[in-house]
């Protein structure tokens, strides 16, 4: 079997920050994950948005910090790629479905191939970026 | 508003090329000269100008203004469709309630783009900040993560898929206009064999970036009439969904808003599934056209490859599939690809198509599909009926 890689070694693009998405960013620096909570709707949402998903208000958010926690909904082996990711494939790219049931996009890392499939249970890994934030991605929680 | 009293008097198309030699505004041109040689319409009669998306001219804030005035034309209406793959298609329907308002009588609806050439898109989206950072370059990869929730829930067929690509390039080989370097027949077990590009997408699930223009001319109806065009499509049904399951947090990326615009259309047309001549959904990934099969009605969700096997999907069989090949099998003209799809069904119902002509030019069915948001299946579904001018 071909290894799966885990692109720890790679300059990933660095990820902007926008005006409203900065608390995650800044909690990502102490591995904290941070989630939108729409306090009326009683639901989280992800990616940051600068309103609610579910209202359209803005008062209505606040951000809770979550364990990161939760299952695999699907995921993709990526075998073809674009600098600076090429010549890593294959690797994982995946949807976990949070425990507070949102959808978050990242790698799989730490993982055979054959253990990927629906519903196994990940936790969290804080990639380290140069600049003093982490990148959320995941690995079996075993 | 009143679609069925607007006619799409004519069609143009370019051939399909790997990468165009020719400006983007020359294309253009082209597909203007041809529109006025076919339909007998003057220059100065066209007073509306709508624009597909284009990667060519996404990096200029008056697209639009611009290309009508290398193209000379003195408009009362102007604009471009940013709904991505489903402009074209949203094109017509614009056009429409455009010429119903009275703020024009006909209109160039013109999809030009040679985004492999010249590409100036600076898109702002999502993805720099959540998806990028993970290796994730766009569509294969959505549709890699999606065929793999597919299949988790339903099972995928690789192989009913695959009849799918085989029809399609069947056609492509008989469409002069389709990239040459695809005009060469594959079987069931070339489509399953060929290399994986992100699992379970396959190298021919994907559609090739080419370059291309193409575009249609509408105006009312009466208008036709009086000048003796009676050979036209009219467009009976128009149905259109952006960001489907937006208020959620999570979606199932196997429903698409074609469902939505699907129910509008097939309504606002009197028509069912069953009384569609041929059928040209928008194709950027085989899967999509289950995936449409499904949200149009043609068969239950999850059950595309059941259907997908009990139907000939050839020009002369059962349900008549992208009889120029589809984007997937006569090159993706960047943003204005979903021209190729509209202008081959307005061309069949013209009677028009040549070695591949479907037997019944009644009703054709169109789709669009456009942009791709976090997690989800697409942003924006469009439907379009047309309807021969019997």
């Amino acid at each position: 079997m071909t290894d799966i890689n885990d692109l720890l070694s790679i300059d990933r693009p660095l990820p902007p920050e926008r005006s409203f998405s900065r608390p995650f960013w800044e909690a990502s620096r102490e591995k904290r994950l941070l989630v939108q909570y729409d306090k009326v709707a009683g639901a989280y949402q992800f990616y940051p948005r600068p309103t609610s998903i579910y209202t359209g208000r803005r008062d209505n958010l606040e951000w809770r910090e979550v364990s990161g926690r939760g299952v695999l909904f699907s995921h993709t082996i990526v075998r073809r790629a674009r600098p600076p990711f090429r010549d890593h494939e294959p690797y994982v790219l995946a949807m976990v479905t949070l425990d507070e049931g949102v959808n978050v996009m990242s790698n799989i890392i730490h993982c055979a191939e054959e253990d990927l499939r629906p519903g196994l249970r990940v936790k969290p890994y804080w990639h380290p970026l140069p600049d003093g934030r982490h990148l959320l991605l995941f690995q079996p929680d075993t | 508003m009143a679609l069925s009293d607007m006619a799409i008097v004519g069609y143009a198309e370019t051939k399909i090329v790997l990468r165009s030699e020719v400006d983007v505004w020359e294309l253009g041109a082209e597909i203007l000269d041809s529109l006025l040689e076919r339909t007998g319409f003057e220059k100065g009669e066209i007073n509306g100008l709508i624009l597909s998306s284009s990667s060519t001219g996404a990096g200029n804030i008056f697209w639009s203004q611009t290309t009508a005035d290398q193209l000379a034309v003195e408009l009362d209406f102007c604009q471009t469709v940013d709904i991505g793959g489903s402009s074209p298609v949203g094109t017509v329907a614009r056009a429409a309630a455009a010429i119903d308002a009275g703020l024009c009588d006909t209109v160039l609806c013109l999809f030009a783009d040679t985004a492999v050439a010249e590409n100036n898109g600076r898109p702002r989206s999502y993805g720099a900040e959540w998806t990028t950072p993970y290796g994730y370059l766009g569509a294969p990869a959505a549709f890699g993560m999606l065929s793999r929730y597919y299949d988790d829930r339903f099972g995928l067929d690789a192989r009913a898929l695959g009849k799918l690509a085989v029809a399609q390039r069947a056609h492509a080989v008989l469409n002069e206009n389709a990239c040459e370097k695809l005009r060469k027949p594959i079987t069931v077990d070339d489509y399953v064999h060929s290399r994986m590009i992100n699992d379970p997408i396959r190298l021919l699930d994907c559609v090739m970036p080419c370059d291309g223009a193409s575009g249609i001319l509408i105006t009312r109806r009466k208008t036709a009439e009086q000048r003796g065009l009676t050979r036209c499509a009219v467009p009976v049904g128009y149905g259109e969904r952006t960001n489907v399951g937006a208020a959620s947090a999570i979606v199932d990326p196997t429903l698409t808003g074609h469902r939505e615009a699907s129910e509008r259309a097939f309504a606002q047309a009197g028509l069912r599934p069953a009384q569609i001549g041929s059928f040209h959904p928008y194709d950027d990934f085989i899967i999509a056209i289950m995936m449409q099969l499904e949200m149009l009605g043609f068969c239950a969700h999850g059950q595309g490859a059941a259907f997908i096997r009990e139907t000939d999907f050839s020009f002369s069989g059962d349900l008549p599939l992208n009889t120029g090949g589809g984007q997937i099998s006569a090159g993706q003209c960047g943003l204005a690809g979903g021209g190729t799809n509209l202008v081959e069904a307005v061309r069949q119902l013209f009677g028009e198509g040549g070695s591949r002509q479907v037997s019944d030019t009644a009703h054709a069915l169109v789709t669009g599909i456009g942009g791709i948001p976090y997690g989800r299946n697409w942003n924006s579904s469009t439907v379009l009926i047309l309807s021969s001018n019997a």
